[in-house]
């Protein structure tokens, strides 16, 4: 069974009083340990896409699965438990919190959770995307590059089945990006975690085991580039 | 449209439309601030304002007053009127009545009604009297023909009303009043051959003092002649500090309305970085952001000072009648008049809410046009500038301490404590300025302690509490300030009871008391049949009766109460506490020797009177002069107590009837036995007979009644801080909304972000109780050791109010973490996705 089935799922939005069809009859299956990458102009739905697997929002139409219960039929409360326990976010402008240490927004999720060996559990994570000995500084003492590691450390510290980053490399410079696009590929490879990324860039694109492309809210292609498997 | 108004619009009003409830919250706090100002000036006016006693009704034009301790005596009038100048003098008794014996007393005044008939300005009655006429105010709702029952001293005479009177310009006119003719209320009052004032009209021409010295030396020292209204300015003075005091609480919940003032341009100033740096970038000036930020704070000014104002009126209608209880029970009887907004009150609200509110954005307006634009982007800044301020802070903190305990040493300056509340004001400030240091360093040790206690979502409330220590401090300073007041004004009422209830338990010695029934107060003196105190002292089972008599006077331009008691029975009672060091049973035994007085400690310290000093009482046609033996303690009045021993009394004003009586038992005796034996003795006469323990009991209604004005008063200023913090919390709702919804994306439930604000409240209201209770306490030893001292003389004992403090803190803790209810809701109804997205 995939962990993440989308089934004709179909998201209208209101703006304004006029209905905005972001998503439309979409259906994809995501296997654990898949590196999925979504691409797509500005608008074309690769954030509600994510949303909507992350459990955050709920389709207009059809069902959305994961890791076998349909997000749909699912309360606030258990939709909150299941982000808790097997999603991890990724966003393009970091979302740290500010008053926080690097180890503490790490160690957030594990908190919300009251789940237990919160710290040793968040430095491990944080040793992981090689920012172990930052661990007590501050966001603003970090550059993007640093705190986008460190985001990424806190999106698995709970052990999650899926991650979905939204434009991860948006903010950073070339280099900067590829070191963590590479471990985002790596989190996949080595955790099984299927990974789903929304992103522009061509580097992605080329090591995703598949490509999702969006245009008006339509799913148009889906294909596995030449390029997956190459790396890692 | 100016250029000005435009951006005012577009930059300030209308992010303040856009968060209505926060907007309305702001100015709530200004209008309850200035409203509390104006409500306390009003209803003061009102209660007290004018300061004329009931008894100064229907004084009519007259120019001068004659008035003598104890009466004067009718045959002087025989004398004046042979003056060969054309005076008009017109004889005045001057009593209370109740109708029925229920109810409040009223003034009776006895006139001569053929001189008031034949005096065209003053006919105040339009037909002679019949033998039990009398004519009454128009608020006493009685018609003519009407037969009523009025209770003067303790007995009950029969009346009928033969007119209503109708207030006529230039009097000083109650509309509660019963008149009834001299003769009649000579005789009903037991003052026969006795009057109580003269009022005088002089002839044209020549200065009132000309005048007055012609009639004095026609009079013999002890009666003394007066301007008309001489009375009015007594009370004045008298009351000037009670008001004085009163008007200061009522500052405080403005001063608490300043710190949210600050807090609200603050937070709009930190908002509003981004925007300041575009808009200096695009050519603002300095001047201009400043201008900005104030223009902000007068919007809350305005709109807060003009609902204030008549928010002021409607809470006076509560506040007069709690000030009039006080001025009742501590001062003078007096009637509250109406309840008028004046264009004085008016401009004195909306200058102040003004003033206040512009005072309060300086800091926060100044700081924003300082914000240089390359740097308004950049976080971290503002927590840079408060913690390089902090060391600074530490320090003025610390002078300020200082300077507050020197003033608080100081002398008062016209009996009035300014230096003292100088001192009070600088505690407060210096307390506010170590808050940022309190808030931090609890924030530092308590972090670990809080998230093993509460959890996470503790450990989140305190990290942003912390970080924003700016605006947690003075959230915390205007609740703790609050908190404060309340403490320190608690925990001297509190110590006040405490020690009106060890000093009852001092002075009332006695098993049973008499006095005329009637409500009290205590320029009112009516007395009992003279025959009582014997009937009853004869009695089985009475060991002893101490007749105890109290007449109002004035004492070098202040009033007083001269009282004659029974020095032998308060010896053998061990009643009465003096001042440490004063030998009591030496006292007690000189007092009845001769020209000797004990007075009362309020007296004292006003009077700066102390033991061995003399003093000089105009009695029975000569000053007398009076030696001090001792100052006892004294809670029941702050007119102040002259005490002679009763046959030093009776040499100079000879009326045996006493004001009340105090009966002791004989070992053994039966109470209830007794009890029914003086029940027996009084017969038809309104006597009130209480135990002891219903004296006390009564004693402490009275003191609690006395004091509900201050509850009043610190309560508006707990809710304004309370306000202020809900609508703070809604401003950190709004700012850190990109936290909770990202709280939401790594699986934060909404319950979570629902307890993380609680525990900001939480925490808040914690910091707050703490510090305020810290500050209260000091502040009570100001207020008790030195204001209360300077301005009324009392040795009040330190106290804690243990359970009352309990309660009121707890209340104010609960209702700070309730006011975050609000913005809890909020936050957990935010859309994670928008809010994200937004960034």
């Amino acid at each position: 069974m995939a962990l993440l089935e989308l089934r004709k799922v179909t998201k209208l939005y209101q703006a304004e009083g006029a209905p905005v069809l972001a998503l439309h009859d979409i259906s994809l299956e995501i296997e654990s340990g898949e590196f999925v990458a979504l691409v797509g102009r500005s608008g074309c739905g690769k954030s509600t896409l994510l949303n909507l697997c992350g459990g955050m929002d709920f389709p207009t139409s059809g069902e959305l699965l994961l890791d076998g219960q349909i997000t749909t039929r699912l309360n606030d409360a258990e939709l909150t438990r299941l982000r808790r326990e097997k999603v991890g976010f990724v966003f393009q402008s970091f979302q740290l919190l500010h008053t926080l240490t690097a180890v503490e927004n790490v160690e957030l999720p594990l908190l919300l959770g009251r789940r237990k060996q919160a710290r040793s559990t968040a430095l491990e994570r944080l040793r992981w995307v090689e920012m172990a000995d930052y661990a007590n500084r501050l966001p603003h003492q970090l550059s993007g590059g640093q705190q986008q590691r460190v985001a990424i450390a806190r999106a698995l510290v709970h052990d999650p089945r899926l991650l979905l980053a939204d434009e991860p490399t948006g903010n950073l410079d070339t280099a900067t990006g590829e070191i963590v696009q590479n471990l985002l590929y790596l989190t996949a490879r080595e955790f099984g975690v299927a990974v789903v990324i929304a992103t522009h860039g061509a580097e992605s694109v080329a090591i995703a085991d598949r490509v999702v492309h969006l245009r008006d809210g339509r799913m148009v292609q889906a294909k596995v580039p030449q390029a997956a498997g190459q790396l890692g | 449209m100016s250029f000005a108004l435009v951006l005012f619009r577009r930059l300030i009003l209308r992010p303040l439309i856009g968060e209505p409830i926060r907007t309305t919250l702001t100015v709530l706090a200004v209008a309850l601030g200035v409203a509390v100002v104006i409500a306390i000036d009003l209803a003061g006016q009102a209660a007290a304002g004018s300061f004329h006693s009931s008894l100064e009704s229907l004084t009519g034009k007259s120019d001068l007053v004659i008035t003598g301790a104890g009466g004067v005596d009718e045959k002087l009038l025989g004398g004046l009127v042979q003056l060969p100048y054309a005076f008009d003098f017109s004889p005045r008794i001057e009593d209370f009545a109740s109708i029925n014996g229920k109810g409040e007393a009223l003034p009776f005044i006895g006139v001569d009604l053929v001189s008031h008939a034949k005096a065209e300005e003053h006919t105040i009655i339009d037909q002679l009297a019949a033998a039990d006429s009398i004519w009454v105010g128009q608020a006493l709702n009685l018609h003519p023909g009407q037969s009523v029952d009025l209770l003067i001293n303790d007995t009950p005479h029969p009346f009928t009303v033969a007119g209503i009177l109708k207030p006529r310009r230039g009097e000083i006119s109650e509309d509660n009043v019963i008149v009834a003719d001299i003769g009649l209320a000579q005789t009903v009052t037991r003052k026969t051959g006795k009057l109580d004032s003269i009022d005088v009209r002089v002839p044209p021409g020549g200065s009132l003092e000309y005048w007055r010295s012609i009639i004095q030396k026609q009079l013999p020292v002890s009666v003394s002649v007066d301007p008309q209204g001489s009375r009015t300015n007594e009370n004045r003075k008298m009351l000037t500090a009670f008001r004085w005091n009163l008007g200061v609480l009522s500052y405080i919940a403005l001063i608490v309305g300043a710190f949210l003032i600050y807090n609200t341009i603050s937070i709009s100033v930190v908002r509003r970085r981004t925007e300041i740096g575009i808009l200096r970038a695009l050519g603002i000036t300095r001047a201009m952001v400043a201008k900005g930020f104030l223009a902000e704070s007068l919007f809350f000014a305005m709109a807060g000072s003009v609902c204030g104002v008549f928010m002021g009126r409607l809470m006076a209608l509560g506040a007069v009648r709690l000030i009039g209880n006080t001025v009742q029970s501590l001062y003078v009887s007096s009637h509250p008049g109406p309840i008028a907004l004046t264009p004085r009150a008016v401009i004195t609200g909306i200058t102040l809410g003004i003033a206040v509110a512009i005072l309060a954005a300086l800091a926060p307006a100044l700081e924003a046009s300082q914000v240089p634009p390359v740097e308004a982007m950049a976080r971290g800044r503002e927590q840079y500038v408060v913690a390089a301020r902090s060391k600074r802070a530490i320090f003025w903190a610390a002078l300020m301490f200082i300077l507050a305990a020197v003033l608080s040493q100081m002398p008062p300056v016209n009996r009035q404590p300014v230096f003292a509340y100088i001192a009070v004001f600088f505690l407060i400030a210096a307390t506010s300025l170590a808050i940022p240091n309190i808030v931090a360093a609890f924030a530092t040790m308590a972090n670990r302690i809080i998230e093993k206690l509460m959890g996470v979502e503790a450990l989140l409330a305190m990290r942003s509490l912390r970080a924003s220590v700016a605006r947690t401090s003075v959230l915390t300073a205007a609740l703790a300030t609050a908190v404060a007041m309340m403490a320190s004004v608690g925990i001297m009422v509190g110590s006040f009871r405490e020690t009106v209830w060890l000093w009852m338990n001092d002075q009332l010695k006695a098993d049973f008391y008499l006095r005329p029934a009637g409500s009290s107060a205590s320029d009112r003196h009516p007395t009992l049949g003279a025959d009582l105190a014997g009937a009853v002292e004869r009695l089985p089972g009475v060991a002893a009766v101490d007749r105890f008599r109290a007449y109002p006077i004035s004492y070098q331009g202040m009033p007083a109460t001269l009282a004659g008691g029974e020095t032998s029975r308060i010896q053998n009672s061990a009643s009465t506490r003096f001042l440490p060091g004063e030998n009591r049973e030496a006292i007690l035994s000189k007092l009845p020797t001769g020209d000797y007085a004990v007075v009362s400690e309020p007296f004292a310290n006003k009077h700066n009177v102390r033991p061995g000093s003399t003093i000089d009482l105009p009695l029975a046609g000569a000053i007398r002069k009076f030696k001090i033996l001792g100052i006892y303690y004294d809670y029941s009045t702050e007119r102040g107590f002259v005490v002679l021993d009763r046959r030093t009394l009776l040499k100079y004003l000879p009326d045996p009837a006493a004001s009340n009586l105090a009966v002791y038992l004989k070992p053994g005796a039966d109470p209830n036995a007794v009890r029914s034996s003086i029940d027996r003795v009084i017969g038809g006469r309104a006597v009130m007979v209480s135990s002891n323990s219903r004296l006390r009991r009564g004693a402490i209604e009275v003191f609690d009644r006395t004091f509900r004005i201050t509850y009043a008063l610190e309560a508006v200023a707990v809710i304004v801080a309370v306000v202020g913090i809900a609508g703070a919390l809604l401003a950190m709702v709004i700012d850190r909304r990109r936290e909770f919804a990202l709280l939401r994306f790594l699986g934060g439930a909404q319950s979570q972000i629902r307890k993380i604000i609680l525990c900001e409240a939480g925490i808040l209201g914690l910091l707050a109780n703490a510090i305020g209770l810290v500050l209260g306490t000091l502040l009570s030893l100001i207020l008790i050791f030195v204001i209360n001292k300077q301005s009324f003389g009392w040795t009040i004992q330190f106290h804690w109010p243990f359970l009352v403090l309990l309660a009121a803190l707890t209340g104010v803790y609960l209702a700070t973490v309730l006011a975050g209810l609000y913005p809890a809701r909020m936050a957990t109804r935010m859309n994670p996705i928008e809010v994200i997205h937004e960034e």
